[in-house]
């Protein structure tokens, strides 16, 4: 199956360099970031050359704020800017760009709430429609909007894998700031969705691949009871949840945490077998990592 | 414009009052859309065709209510657009494969050059597991046909001509742009931010979530109404509803509400009213549902005078779907 993964990245790599979502479609920052660290985990001669143009498609995108845009076509400042961070510093690109891209992504907070919605939140949170603090800043998926629990983990796993080369109380209380929003966003029954854990009173459900990323996020954290429960939460979700995103993001968190994921790795290639990850750049890259790198050094903080 | 521009914009449109500006002499407001953007017809149809589960030839009955709109199809491309929002074994959250396979195959047998199932979930980034959970893979499969994440498609911005959200663009997938043809393919259902969820709310899923988040953070700032509307407006395309009513969804719509049978398709190409006619299929006035309400000044038909109703008769199928309390006011009863 990895070679197959392998082939796949390499013959579906845009003649621009980048990799899009799926072939045939424009280049984008985080299929293209993920494409890298797939084939970097494979380090061999017959993806070197491959590795050096995506490389190069990625640093060419990035704008003059530092960020990058979410494909080649939209110029916007995007989310997606912290999966490039990720890929140079895995690549060991620790020049200028990757500084002004840190500098872009300590700049985006999410928006708190007003004055008002924050006394609601602490005086009455059962009449909140969606029930959050609204007055801790993580990171959003637009700039200028709210913060949403993947950006967040994203962006948390870029910046603590920076943190030898780029510790300061700045950075730390960003970070610190990022994981009480989490922590905030968790389900009752442990994990993740994407951001919300009541709506109008109804407690809502976590998802598999949201818990499995986040968890990745808070890997220094793993011992408290909060991951632990996340991780149980994950474990369970998995008995209804077989797509290659979902179990490639299960494995390397597993991978994180210590476990083994010997059943997963085998459903993760069952899976590709059944759909073929519908030729999907992300899952397939992610399952690249999942089943080759055993360290899981792209994600690991 | 940039981001911060764009989105300060929405921002503050969607704080301004409510009330449509152009009919409006006193105090007047600006215009909420441009000339370019009425298209509301003098008269519209729309079709209610018995369905009573899913394990009929349904085949037969979407045909039906094709040619009752002599809808030509031949060498086109066409666009399914279900509503692929989430996935809950235990609800009836998502248009019924069944219904996603007989529409393929009535396109095709009428002479669709192409057709194309595509959504853009607003909730979840696994296309994955959300087509195999739902069953809509099998379909696919069987059908050869092509499924597009639209939340991941190439895109370009489209300028809006009517002024909801303030928007002054929205980027639509070039999988919309390209197609001859869309179908909304909604489930009716009620909805806790919306009243109801029909034909227009199901296009919040070609907005690219890639550009907008996951949810649609910044439609939802900009008044979930307002969105719906100007969506809706700046749709270049020519537009049909297929709405799978034969089970729909009551009360906290549109995921944690319960199972609703009633028995329905609903056919049109006036997409107000069709809105307009499932509402009143679920004991929802529309006139007070915001979207409608506004939609009904440039986009479609709200009113029955102006919907010739065909089919079986609305009042064999009406049904008592119940709301959520905020949403009281909209009930017929």
């Amino acid at each position: 199956m990895v070679e197959k993964l392998i082939d796949f990245l390499l013959k579906s790599q845009n003649t621009d360099g980048g990799w899009g979502t799926v072939p045939g479609k424009r280049s984008q920052t985080e299929a293209t970031a993920l494409a890298i660290l797939g084939l970097h985990a494979v380090k061999d001669n017959v993806t070197a050359q491959s590795l050096g143009r995506g490389l190069h498609w990625l640093i060419e995108q990035q704008q003059e704020d530092g960020s990058w845009p979410v494909t080649t076509q939209i110029r916007e400042s995007s989310w997606s800017s912290t999966f490039a961070i990720v890929a140079l510093t895995v690549m060991g690109s620790l020049g200028p760009q990757l500084q002004r891209g840190v500098q872009w992504l300590l700049a985006q907070k999410g928006q708190t709430a007003s004055w008002r919605e924050t006394l609601r939140y602490r005086w009455a949170p059962q009449t909140m429609p969606s029930l959050l603090n609204p007055s801790l800043q993580g990171w959003s998926w637009v700039p200028y909007s709210a913060s949403w629990v993947e950006p967040t983990a994203y962006a948390l796993i870029a910046l603590k894998k920076l943190r030898p080369f780029l510790d300061n109380g700045h950075i730390r209380g960003r970070i610190h700031q990022g994981e009480l929003l989490l922590y905030d966003r968790m389900c009752d029954s442990g994990g993740w969705n994407y951001g919300n854990k009541r709506v109008l009173g109804e407690i809502l459900s976590p998802y598999p691949d949201t818990t499995a990323v986040t968890l990745v996020a808070l890997q220094d954290r793993q011992t408290e009871s909060a991951n632990q429960r996340s991780f149980q939460a994950l474990v369970k979700m998995l008995e209804q949840t077989h797509s290659g995103l979902t179990l490639s993001w299960a494995v390397i968190c597993s991978s994180l945490y210590g476990q083994k994921s010997t059943s997963w790795q085998t459903l993760l290639t069952e899976s590709y077998k059944r759909t073929g990850f519908l030729d999907e750049t992300k899952p397939t890259s992610l399952a690249l990592l999942a089943l080759v790198d055993e360290r899981v050094s792209a994600f690991r903080v | 414009m940039n981001r911060r521009k764009f989105l300060a914009t929405s921002l503050t449109a969607s704080l301004t009052p409510l009330l449509p500006g152009c009919s409006r002499s006193q105090n007047p407001e600006p215009p909420r859309w441009e000339q370019s953007a009425y298209r509301k017809p003098k008269h519209s149809r729309v079709a209610i065709l018995e369905a009573k589960n899913y394990e009929i030839p349904l085949a037969d009955i979407i045909s039906r209510g094709i040619e009752l709109f002599h809808l030509d199809v031949k060498g086109k491309v066409v666009v399914l657009k279900p509503n692929l929002v989430e996935y809950d074994p235990a609800g009836v959250i998502n248009t019924h494969p069944s219904v996603i396979a007989a529409t393929i195959e009535v396109l095709r047998n009428r002479g669709a050059s192409k057709v194309i199932v595509a959504e853009g979930p607003g909730h979840r980034r696994d296309n994955e597991y959300l087509l195999t959970a739902s069953g809509l893979y099998d379909v696919l499969k069987e059908y050869t046909a092509t499924y597009v994440d639209l939340d991941n498609d190439d895109a370009r911005p489209i300028k809006v001509n009517s002024h909801f959200t303030g928007f002054p663009w929205l980027y639509l997938p070039e999988t919309i742009l390209q197609a001859d043809l869309i179908i909304s393919m909604p489930k009716l259902k009620t909805h806790h931010w919306a009243g109801a969820t029909l034909s227009m709310k199901n296009f919040f899923g070609i907005i690219p979530s890639a550009i907008y988040g996951w949810p649609k953070n910044p439609l939802h700032w900009a008044g979930i109404a307002n969105s719906i509307v100007d969506i809706n407006s700046v749709l270049p395309i020519p537009q049909f509803a297929i709405v799978d009513g034969i089970v729909g969804m009551e009360g906290n719509g549109p995921i944690q509400g319960q199972a609703k049978h009633c028995g329905t398709f609903i056919f049109g190409d006036d997409l107000v009213a069709v809105d307009a006619t499932a509402a009143r299929l679920m004991m929802l006035e529309p006139t007070k549902i915001e979207y409608l309400a506004y939609a009904g000044k440039f986009l479609g038909n709200v009113m029955p005078s102006q919907i010739e109703q065909v089919g079986e008769r609305i009042e064999s199928y009406r049904k008592d779907f119940s709301v959520i309390p905020s949403f009281e006011h909209l009930k017929t009863t």
